[in-house]
């Protein structure tokens, strides 16, 4: 059985050599690189074990932390099997089985060898024991990776879960922002290891305790002559595999209850037809719009998991930059940031609607495209602007930064108006249609949106210049209030005309992006000309970019 | 309540498909249908797996642009004049997503506000539909689109289509998944609708249900319409619609060895 489904894996894997796991090997292949760099040129092995400690931390959290950032679904769907007549958790073994079938988890064997070769060097018996301690720091690692895949899948079916997730994902999000300030330290921090390992330090303490270091003390002491305490490491590993192993093929077994997120009583919101509530919103097609999208982000955890990330990242973002001391002027802005990120999260609404776009080309009325991209424009509003502003209010007062002021509502009036506009112009023009909503399981199953954030990091800072430029120089000037108007106008302009942009082009092309969802990538393709206008461009390179998930999840 | 546009003359057919062709990555999923639909008829579109019966519906309610070829909606232009020809047109397509956390009520408030009919109306009709579809304990349970039965997703499908009291009604596949009890209703829905004047096409690959429902059929195979007319214009000289069908699109025997180990 396992042989038949790594062979469905193979042939799958031939027919969708994708481009994410191109980007997977550019990052294995260094790690490789680098694993065997320290293993071969560091003479000392004591510096030598205390390097593999941090390699092989920084290796499981590549593997806990790379899947789920990359979109896609996984090859096999556990779904697809749910008829067989075989154990449900014997499934989930068996598809964990295939997850070791890939490029990356190959990479990895090689950069998990490294310990034998280190072995080899202290004795033959460290060489023998360090070969099962390899292997089972591999099954580890591949394992943790599936296991905190599917875990966030599991979380999106309870509202606590989509918490949880949003958190780790804006924990992420924010350390990607805070990345740079690490990357020169981290340079002059490799050049040191090299000569002294990690030292005394916590920090080596705290690695050389994880469990990824667990298979480098057993080869370590059998290196040593210390057959019992090598011996206790290897069991510690082995144990470490098997439940590592056991919990994720539970994990990986398929689900039969119901998609989305598990409730009791009524949804927030939601009044029965009987017993009316007075409506706040006009009785319009925009009225109709706004109260749709508001409810469907309260309440859709593929959405609320996005727009929850945001806030979670803007706000670790404050506080990572009020910390660091040096760059604490920039916690005022993290509600800036955090409506920066939101537009990045929401640039994808189509794809993240799928085929429920049928309503709009079917009720097609004189102005239905206009008051859905108008509406969907006023919903982000809505939902995003109040926190972003208190975010970054709180972060003023706790800082005491009150000079920021202006500069803060300067970038969030003209963030929030270009960015509303952009998300919706990508989410018309380049939209990516995910697994559909009525299917979806795992967190990364509505659609990938890689091109429209490249495209949005770059166009935003272009398109907000004239803000930008009125702060610093009315800023200069002793007059940064002067500012605010010019923000707005900058906000409020692009809000409008990308938003027009979008909706013309949506009125005029409703069949074609049902079609874009409906049918995928090759029959989209023809309904593009090839030398046609910016926006048809825009459009190849997004269907050409993201990657295609069907909306059936296959 | 119908829509206020200009009856058009009585010789004009509810929906007309001329020569509707596509072709998706070198196959030809449609080629040349042409199907007159007259007025206050229940018309029956049968076919097999694949023949195209979906993708002419598409493209005849303007969900799927034709590579050649349109459709007439009570004689208005699908592709040149579509927010027209789309106000005369309720639609149920099969196995689409819909705004999935909403619940029933929810779905048609949004639905009818964004048709511009106005919250009382909708209020009105959207309250009667769930009752008479017996959606109505759901939406009390604020239960959401996400967590309907693929039955009940028909239901509020087919509500959705009726919402703004159309005058033609394309459906694809109605029945499927639908209970039996549900089923009487939904007959007895098509049937009031028709007998206001309203025509209906519906898709199945059940040749009973069509034989019993409608009073026209027809029949399309390999994406070319093969027959269509009236139930006995089509039928000739055959007892059952089947037969005509098998007789139309070829049918493949089972000789007597084949499978033989499904009965050891």
């Amino acid at each position: 059985m396992a042989v038949v489904l790594i062979r469905l894996k193979l042939a799958l894997m031939r027919r969708s050599f994708t481009g994410m796991r191109v980007l997977g090997l550019v990052l294995a292949l260094p790690g490789v690189i680098a694993t065997w760099y320290f293993t071969l040129f560091v003479p000392d092995p004591g510096i030598r074990s205390d390097l593999f400690a941090l390699v092989f931390a920084v290796w499981a959290v590549g593997w806990a932390l790379g899947p789920t950032v990359a979109n896609g679904a996984g090859t096999l769907r556990s779904q697809y099997f749910a008829l067989l007549p075989m154990d449900r958790r014997r499934t989930g073994a068996l598809l964990l089985v295939t997850a070791f079938v890939d490029v990356g988890p190959a990479l990895t064997l090689v950069a998990a060898a490294a310990p034998v070769w280190h072995g080899a060097t202290l004795s033959a018996g460290a060489a023998v024991v360090a070969v099962p301690a390899a292997l089972l720091l591999w099954i580890s690692l591949i394992s943790l990776s599936r296991l905190v895949f599917r875990a966030l899948g599991a979380a999106m079916h309870s509202r606590l879960g989509v918490e949880i997730a949003s958190v780790q994902w804006g924990l992420i999000l924010a350390l990607i922002f805070f990345g740079w300030m690490a990357v020169q330290p981290a340079l002059a921090a490799t050049l040191e290891l090299r000569e002294h390992g990690l030292g005394e330090g916590a920090a080596g303490a705290v690695l050389a305790a994880l469990p990824t270091s667990w298979p480098v003390h057993a080869v370590d002491a059998a290196g040593a002559g210390a057959w019992g305490p090598a011996l206790g490491w290897l069991a510690a590993s082995a144990l470490t595999a098997l439940v590592l192993a056991s919990v994720t093929a539970v994990l990986l077994a398929p689900r039969v209850g119901a998609h989305g997120v598990r409730r009791r009583g009524r949804p927030l919101g939601a009044r029965p037809l009987s017993r009316p509530a007075r409506g706040l919103l006009p009785d319009t097609p925009l009225g109709a719009v706004v109260g749709k999208e508001l409810r469907q982000w309260w309440r859709d955890p593929w959405r609320g998991l996005e727009v929850r990330a945001s806030l979670w990242a803007g706000l670790f973002i404050g506080l990572l930059s009020w910390w660091s001391g040096a760059f604490s002027f920039l916690a005022p802005f993290s509600g800036v940031i955090c409506a920066f990120i939101m537009v990045l999260a929401t640039a994808n609404m189509y794809g993240h609607d799928g085929t429920a776009l049928w309503q709009a080309v079917v009720g097609q009325g004189p102005g239905t495209a206009r008051a859905d991209v108008r509406g969907r424009q006023i919903a982000i509003w809505l939902l995003s602007a109040p926190v972003s502003l208190a975010l970054s209010a709180l972060f003023i007062v706790f800082t005491g930064e009150h000079w920021t002021w202006p500069y803060v509502s300067t970038g969030l009036a003209a963030v929030f108006g270009v960015g509303s506009g952009l998300s919706l112009l990508f989410s018309v023009v380049a939209l990516s249609p995910g697994v559909d909503p009525q299917l979806r399981v795992d967190a990364n199953d509505s659609g990938d949106n890689q091109v429209q954030v490249w495209l949005s990091l770059a166009a935003l800072p272009v398109l907000t210049t004239p803000a930008v430029l009125a702060a610093v120089f009315l800023g200069l000037a002793g007059a940064p209030w002067a500012a605010l108007p010019v923000g707005a106008a900058n906000g409020l302009l692009g809000a409008w005309w990308l938003g027009r942009v979008a909706h013309r082009r949506l009125a005029d092309r409703l069949p074609e992006t049902f079609t874009r969802i409906r049918y995928g990538r090759e029959v989209a393709l023809r309904s593009v000309p090839e030398r046609g206008s910016l926006l048809d461009r825009l459009e190849r390179t997004a269907i050409s970019g993201n990657e295609e998930t069907r909306p059936q999840g296959s | 309540m119908v829509n206020d546009a200009l009856p058009p003359p009585e010789d004009v057919p509810a929906l007309e498909l001329v020569g509707l062709t596509k072709t998706f990555n070198g196959t030809r999923a449609a080629d040349g249908v042409t199907l007159s639909v007259p007025r206050g008829s229940l018309l029956g579109l049968v076919g097999p797996n694949g023949a195209g019966k979906t993708t002419s519906i598409s493209m005849a309610v303007g969900l799927l642009r034709p590579d050649s070829g349109t459709a007439r909606v009570l004689g208005v232009d699908m592709w040149s004049d579509p927010v027209a020809a789309k106000r005369l047109l309720g639609v149920l397509p099969d196995g689409l997503s819909l705004p999935e956390r909403l619940t029933g009520g929810e779905l048609l408030t949004y639905w009818g506000g964004l048709r511009g009919l106005g919250r009382d109306l909708v209020r009105e009709r959207a309250e009667e539909l769930l009752r008479v579809l017996e959606l109505d304990g759901a939406d009390r349970r604020g239960v959401l689109v996400a967590e309907y039965s693929t039955g009940m997703r028909k239901k509020i499908g087919l509500a959705t289509a009726l919402l703004h009291a159309p005058r033609v009604l394309v459906l694809d596949e109605p029945y499927e998944a639908v209970d039996p009890v549900s089923a009487r209703v939904l007959t007895a829905i098509l049937r009031r609708f028709t007998d206001g004047g309203g025509t209906v096409v519906v898709s199945s690959h059940v040749m009973a249900l069509v034989e019993r429902l409608a009073d026209r059929v027809a029949i399309i195979a390999r994406g070319r319409m093969l027959a269509d007319g009236t139930l006995d214009e089509v039928r000739g000289p055959d007892t059952a619609l089947e037969d005509t069908f098998v007789r139309l699109v070829g049918a493949r025997g089972i000789g007597e060895e084949e499978l033989s180990w499904l009965s050891s």
